[in-house]
């Protein structure tokens, strides 16, 4: 790598200056494309019903207000209930999905990584097959499914169902995590009397914490967003996660922009917080697992 | 300090041996190296002892104990490996504790062996580092103390020294032979450089294909390789080997090459050649023991300059003898020229014969 740049830029710095410079532009307006609608979102959000419906818009609101903050965090009134019940809800279900996914793909990955049985490559491959369709596909025979073990109208459905989607992902991302842990770490906490767990326990794991993390957020993040299964197992008003439940903002006569835009935006507020805690380590996890060193 | 056994230790991966009918014996304080090519069986070897792979067959003993089925950790052993395998969340002291920590050691003494053992090793000044922020050589040091700050029964150690710059590779082979020296410690060494196990070792086992070809000290090794490839292996440059065939001419057992010369054998010689299984046999001589003449004489046989290596104090020559490549050493001021034509005289007294078809070493009856 550093031999190809060090020798190509005296030879056409003019070059990979229009480039760099080509790039700028690319990611300027990548985030201009998705800057604009979370402000606009934002912007929304704190306007009153009327001035957010007016034309030509109001680009900076004329009374800020935080009305519909109140409103949907107001335990007191129905709106304020039904938004806190739909986010402790996608809460309870994202962080089920997070745990379950973590505990079942640390293991996993870990055993892909460093035992080799019969059908290791197999299982291995087999766990991707649930990624090489679209999600829609599952729909009816995961609905059929879950109708049969009961479990429509619950949250163990979507639980069950965002594993799915999860854990392969999950399985892969943390193997090469693994694999890049150098297996000689473990054979001298061996020697040096931990067992086989304990070396697992106590030299693997922590080396394995950005991995394990940006596991987590990858599932959680999935779980958070997800629309169509919840929309599809989920029928009765108190279950509903977040994605559908802020579809009740769309009422028959009118539909309330502000409170619309705040709900939205407090459902990104988790993401994002997540995120900005703990991107060095996601950053850190997609590239060292991808590269071998 | 413990004694190590290995009684005809099998490793098997379905048909494929890495390590077949190994059996030798490490006696209390003795430093071996297991010496061998890539691929040669010596680390799954070292493996096997350690516990780390499970063995298909066979015994192994440390102490008085067969210790076939134990743990690692059950096994009384510490590994110094290649790549140090120190752990990078934790400090040098953290290191050097963490075995005695698993252990369930009182702090205190704890605190007391890991002062010790940095002190030995001159790291008391780097205990509160990470192993990233070490050069080479330091984290060197920290991984011989983690397994010294035990005093277990055998130390076993995997190439440690082959990530190291040629220079401190030289300066820890010292130390590493000090510490063994000063401990009395039982060492199984595996390296793949000739050099290091000669130098270090009190007895070198020599593998190739997961056996044990010879296991013996390095003296003995390098004066009475049992076959081809340990004559090839031990020693550099390398033993040259010059395939050949007996015959006789006016009464004498002679070696003939294609090339149409003869080389009169000495009696002793003649008595090992008649023991070959064909009429095959290779002759195997060290560079130090061929003498290089400008002009033909008695018994000398005419060879090729192919390349001169001035190293300073000895300048190695390489020709071509009947095919095969020679390596010859001179004296600074002996000066040949490539494609120049040689007579080789042999020391007829440390010449080595190799049966053609077996490569064994032949012996005379």
């Amino acid at each position: 790598m550093t031999t190809i740049s060090e020798t190509s830029v005296p030879r056409s710095r003019k070059r990979v200056d229009g480039w760099r410079w080509t790039g700028r532009i690319f990611l300027a307006l990548m985030l201009l494309y998705t800057a604009v609608p979370m402000v606009w979102m934002l912007l929304t959000s704190i306007k009153s019903g009327f001035a957010a419906m007016q034309f030509p818009p109001q680009w900076w609101p004329s009374e800020p207000t935080f009305a519909s903050y109140q409103k949907l965090l107001d335990p007191q009134n129905s709106v304020g209930q039904d938004f806190l019940r739909f986010f402790w809800n996608s809460l309870f279900v994202s962080v089920c999905t997070t745990i379950l996914a973590v505990a079942v793909a640390v293991p996993a990955a870990y055993a892909f990584s460093r035992f080799h049985f019969p059908g290791r490559r197999f299982l291995f491959f087999a766990v991707l097959l649930r990624n090489m369709f679209p999600a829609v596909i599952f729909l009816v025979p995961l609905f059929i499914l879950m109708r049969l073990l009961g479990l429509v109208n619950t949250h163990g459905s979507l639980i069950l169902t965002y594993l799915t989607f999860g854990l392969p992902l999950a399985i892969w991302l943390l193997k090469g995590f693994y694999d890049n842990i150098p297996i000689q770490l473990e054979q001298a906490a061996r020697i040096d009397g931990a067992t086989r767990f304990q070396a697992f326990l106590l030299i693997v794991t922590p080396l394995s914490v950005p991995g394990i993390i940006a596991t987590a957020i990858y599932s959680f993040i999935g779980a958070w967003n997800e629309y169509i299964y919840a929309a599809t197992f989920l029928t009765k008003n108190e279950q509903l996660t977040l994605p559908v439940g802020i579809q009740r903002f769309f009422s028959e006569n009118t539909t309330d922009f502000p409170g619309l835009m705040a709900a939205s935006f407090m459902m990104s507020v988790p993401v994002v917080v997540l995120f900005l805690i703990l991107q060095k380590y996601f950053v850190r996890a997609l590239t060292e697992g991808a590269v071998k060193h | 300090m413990a004694q190590v056994v290995l009684k005809d230790l099998v490793k098997s991966y379905g048909p494929i041996f890495a390590a077949k009918d190994v059996s030798l014996t490490v006696n209390d304080g003795d430093f071996v190296a297991l010496v061998g090519p890539s691929g040669c069986g010596k680390t799954t070897t070292l493996n096997l002892v350690a516990g780390l792979i499970p063995i298909t067959s066979g015994d192994i003993i440390i102490g008085d104990r067969i210790v076939n089925d134990l743990d690692p950790k059950d096994r009384d052993i510490a590994m110094v490996f290649q790549n140090y395998a120190l752990y990078p969340q934790k400090t040098v002291f953290q290191n050097l504790a963490f075995p005695l920590q698993m252990r369930k050691l009182p702090k205190a003494e704890i605190e007391q062996k890991v002062r010790e053992a940095a002190r030995v090793l001159d790291i008391t000044h780097l205990l509160e580092r990470r192993p990233r922020e070490l050069s080479g050589g330091q984290q060197q040091r920290v991984a011989l103390g983690r397994a010294l700050v035990r005093d277990p029964a055998v130390f076993l150690m995997d190439e440690p020294l082959s990530n190291l710059d040629a220079k401190l590779r030289v300066q820890m082979r010292s130390e590493i032979k000090r510490f063994h020296q000063d401990l009395k410690a039982t060492i199984i060494y595996v390296t793949h450089d000739q050099l290091e196990a000669v130098t270090m070792a009190d007895k070198m086992a020599v593998m190739n294909g997961g056996l044990l070809q010879q296991y013996d000290t390095p003296a003995q090794v390098f004066a009475n390789p049992v076959n081809m490839f340990v004559a090839s292996f031990i020693g550099s440059p390398a033993m040259s080997l010059v395939p050949l065939e007996v015959a006789s001419a006016d009464g004498r057992t002679v070696l003939t090459s294609p090339d149409g010369w003869q080389l009169a054998l000495s009696d002793l010689n003649a008595r090992k050649v008649e023991s070959a299984s064909s009429r095959q046999v290779v002759l195997g001589a060290r560079h130090s023991t061929i003498r290089l003449h400008r002009e033909k004489l008695e018994n000398t046989v005419p060879a090729r300059v192919y390349t001169v290596e001035p190293t300073g104090d000895i300048t190695f020559v390489q020709a071509f003898l009947s095919g095969a490549i020679v390596n010859i050493s001179l004296p600074p001021s002996v000066s040949v020229e490539p494609d120049e034509m040689v007579w080789l005289e042999f020391d007829q007294s440390r010449i080595h014969l190799f049966d053609g078809q077996t490569e064994l070493a032949l012996r005379a009856n």
